[in-house]
């Protein structure tokens, strides 16, 4: 092509906050292809007129509640995060990204205490089998989201991170954000409505 | 570089020389290359190898439907049509379009690299690696509903591998052809395989990961309970089976409204005449290829309802749209005799049967959903005209992928051959469909899987010389930047094949057609 009249450089928009959008599309869709069946089994069951948890299993609130409220701080924490980058408070941020890993490490283990109480065998019955893959696929999103978390801070310690390129920080909080709305549709779905 | 790393726009100074040795020495030139058109070429030649396997598997599925059903054993024939029609998608279909669409798309948004090549890299092989276990665990009886519980497992965890590798190049394609445009190249002016490019990719990414959440269920089900429902080996591939039905097929031929369109405004040498409706088109095609909803496992009744028989009908719309706008590009510009626009009216022509048996699936009172027969002939009609564009891609961009131009007479056998292959493999399946309303036709059952079986392997034949085309590709002299001589978009500006980095600095995109604006201006200059 004559270069007569060339182009300016190129201003890239956030490459890697798009390719996590989309990346975190797709996994928004694999747990509403889980909840679609989960709901379509459970309606499929009640309008029997049976009860859709079998007799015997009870899933407690209280931990669900917990986990929620902890998520939902971690969603204040990670944006306390980007805000603190995008400012190059580096000590905050640090401060924050620790704050939301510990936060998310809480609910890995208090799903463990839950799974402890369901007393719900996974050979049992397919009840047991979509609540588990559902749960237990959000806390893989929820350590992928820690795992991203984990090495966006420790870009950031290496001093990649700044107010003008905070890309990372960003994107892996966005992730967060996902994993924290589709633990609230488990929540509403499975231990709200049982 | 990490993973999430996407190539700077200035690459560093090397010494071109001393660059050169080391590439073509190094086997890493391939197996650690995050080059988007090395990892496209690896996606094509592996794509296409797998789909003459799965073409091949078709054609025995037919022949065993001849007579008493006595070539093959009753598991082994019924692997080969679940492993056949997953593998017809997920290793020909879409892992031959990524491929196109990886080596191509940046070139067209006129990027240096696709965005995240070393995550691009990884989902290929991590295709490639989960294929080969998907297709060892069905040839060791581990097939939907195979006996080996071992290996069945091992199947699921392939399928759910082959899966994540799709999702994971789609998103390194999507991302490309989003974030990397050059300066002026809004989104309404990427060339139209850019366009289906991301239509389709956004409608995998859709419903992909809903296939891996059925997957996944049937996989925990399976190994880890006794299994309840959904491991059941009866109930396996039922749960899956969505994907590979109307209108989720049609999804995963998308790209190929692109090529047809890019390929035939090239070869004619005109502008696209009413490019928003073109554009329109491939959308709204796109769109209502949506079926991750049409479940039929869970909803049993989904064909009865009115969204599922809308989508079925609508969608021959947008095809008509589109194939009225092709036409007049033809008729405008009258086209040379190459194999490329031959398979690019093969596959038009094949795309127009399909929507229309499609729209007739949709009719109740014609009883063609009573058996799996009708489905089986729509089926092969959209996969043969997907893989007739995609063909038909590969010649016309084989100067910038294989940097020669591709044997033209055997290319022009290719025709012929996905021609009658995909008429053939198709139509007489179709016709059977209807046995149930013309009594007579059961009797010919055995003559028309036949002529069945006869196309599925001649699109097996096709595809077959379309590698040896495209590995011959003409010697002598290699062709310009601009092969064709009639480039419109950005992928004929830089040299066949492109240099590392593919552009150097490019001009401010005013319009849809770049290199026929800088060749306007070079005239009136």
């Amino acid at each position: 092509m004559a270069t007569a009249s060339l182009a300016p450089p190129v201003t890239r928009p956030r490459v890697l906050m798009v390719g996590t959008a989309f990346a975190t599309a797709a996994a928004v869709m694999v747990f509403l292809g889980l909840l679609g069946v989960y709901l379509a089994e459970r309606s499929a069951v009640v309008t029997a007129g049976d009860t859709w948890l079998p007799k015997g299993v009870t899933i407690p609130l209280d931990q669900p509640n917990i986990m929620l409220a902890t998520l939902l701080m971690g969603c204040l924490s990670v944006q306390w995060a980007v805000f603190a980058i995008a400012r190059d408070d580096r000590v905050n941020a640090y401060l924050a990204l620790g704050l939301t890993l510990l936060f998310g490490f809480m609910v890995v283990v208090m799903t463990a205490y839950l799974y402890s109480l369901m007393k719900l065998d996974v050979a049992a019955t397919p009840q047991a089998v979509l609540i588990y893959t559902i749960t237990a696929g959000h806390i893989a999103f929820l350590l992928a989201s820690m795992t991203y978390l984990s090495l966006m801070a420790i870009r950031a310690l290496g001093g990649q991170f700044t107010s003008r390129q905070h890309d990372g920080i960003s994107a892996a909080a966005l992730t967060w954000y996902a994993q924290t709305a589709v633990f609230f549709v488990i929540w509403l779905a499975i231990y709200i409505t049982k | 570089m990490a993973i999430t790393d996407t190539r700077p726009e200035a690459e560093p100074e090397v010494d071109a020389e001393v660059e050169a040795e080391v590439l073509t020495r190094s086997p890493n030139t391939v197996f650690g290359s995050g080059d988007h058109l090395t990892l496209g070429r690896l996606w094509i030649g592996a794509s296409l190898l797998f789909g003459v396997a799965g073409w091949v598997a078709s054609a025995l599925v037919e022949a065993n439907q001849i007579g008493d059903e006595t070539l093959l054993a009753t598991n082994v024939a019924s692997t080969l049509f679940t492993a056949g029609r997953l593998s017809l998608v997920l290793l020909v279909v879409v892992p031959l379009m990524l491929g196109i669409l990886t080596a191509i798309v940046p070139m067209q948004v006129g990027a240096n690299t696709v965005a995240f090549p070393r995550a691009a890299a990884l989902a290929f092989w991590t295709w490639l690696l989960s294929g080969g276990v998907l297709i060892v665990a069905n040839a060791i009886d581990g097939g939907f509903g195979g006996s080996r519980r071992e290996a069945v497992d091992l199947m699921l965890v392939g399928l759910l591998g082959v899966i994540a590798a799709l999702l994971l190049g789609t998103v390194c394609m999507l991302t490309t052809a989003i974030t990397l445009r050059t300066t002026g190249m809004s989104l309404d002016r990427v060339p139209a395989t850019t366009w289906a490019g991301l239509v389709g990719g956004s409608m995998w990414m859709l419903t992909l990961p809903v296939l891996a959440a059925n997957v996944l269920l049937v996989y925990v089900d399976h190994r880890y309970g006794r299994p309840s429902v959904f491991g059941v080996g009866a109930n396996q591939f039922s749960q899956v089976s969505w994907a590979v039905a109307q209108p989720q097929i049609y999804a995963f031929v998308i790209p190929a409204l692109g090529i047809i369109t890019d390929l035939l405004v090239t070869l004619c040498g005109v502008r696209q005449a009413h490019r928003g409706f073109v554009l329109f088109g491939i959308g709204a095609f796109g769109a209502l290829s949506f079926g991750a909803f049409a479940q039929p496992y869970f909803y049993p009744d989904v064909a009865d309802q009115a969204v599922w028989v809308g989508f079925s009908l609508l969608i021959v719309l947008p095809v008509l749209l589109l194939v009225g706008a092709w036409v007049s590009t033809i008729r405008a510009g009258r086209p040379p005799a190459r194999a490329a626009v031959g398979l690019a009216v093969v596959a038009i022509l094949l795309f127009l049967l399909a929507v229309v048996a499609g729209a007739l699936f949709a009719v109740t009172p014609l009883r063609l959903r009573e058996t799996s027969v009708y489905a089986s002939g729509h089926f092969a009609l959209v996969v043969a005209a997907g893989l007739a564009a995609a063909m038909a891609g590969l010649f016309y961009w084989s100067p910038k992928i294989r940097a020669r131009f591709a044997n033209e007479p055997l290319a022009k056998f290719s025709v012929l051959l996905a021609f009658a292959g995909g008429v053939l493999g198709g139509l007489p399946l179709l016709i059977l469909g209807f046995a149930d309303r013309f009594t007579g036709l059961a009797d010919a059952a055995g003559a028309l899987h036949a002529v069945g079986s006869l196309g599925a392997g001649l699109m097996a034949l096709a595809l077959v010389v379309a590698i040896i085309a495209l590995v011959l590709a003409t010697k002598g002299d290699r062709p310009g930047a601009d092969a064709w001589g009639r480039g419109q978009s950005l992928e004929w500006a830089p040299t066949s094949p492109p240099e590392s980095g593919n552009f150097g600095e490019l001009e401010v995109v005013r319009s849809p057609e770049p290199l026929l604006d800088a060749a306007e201006s070079a005239e009136e200059a």
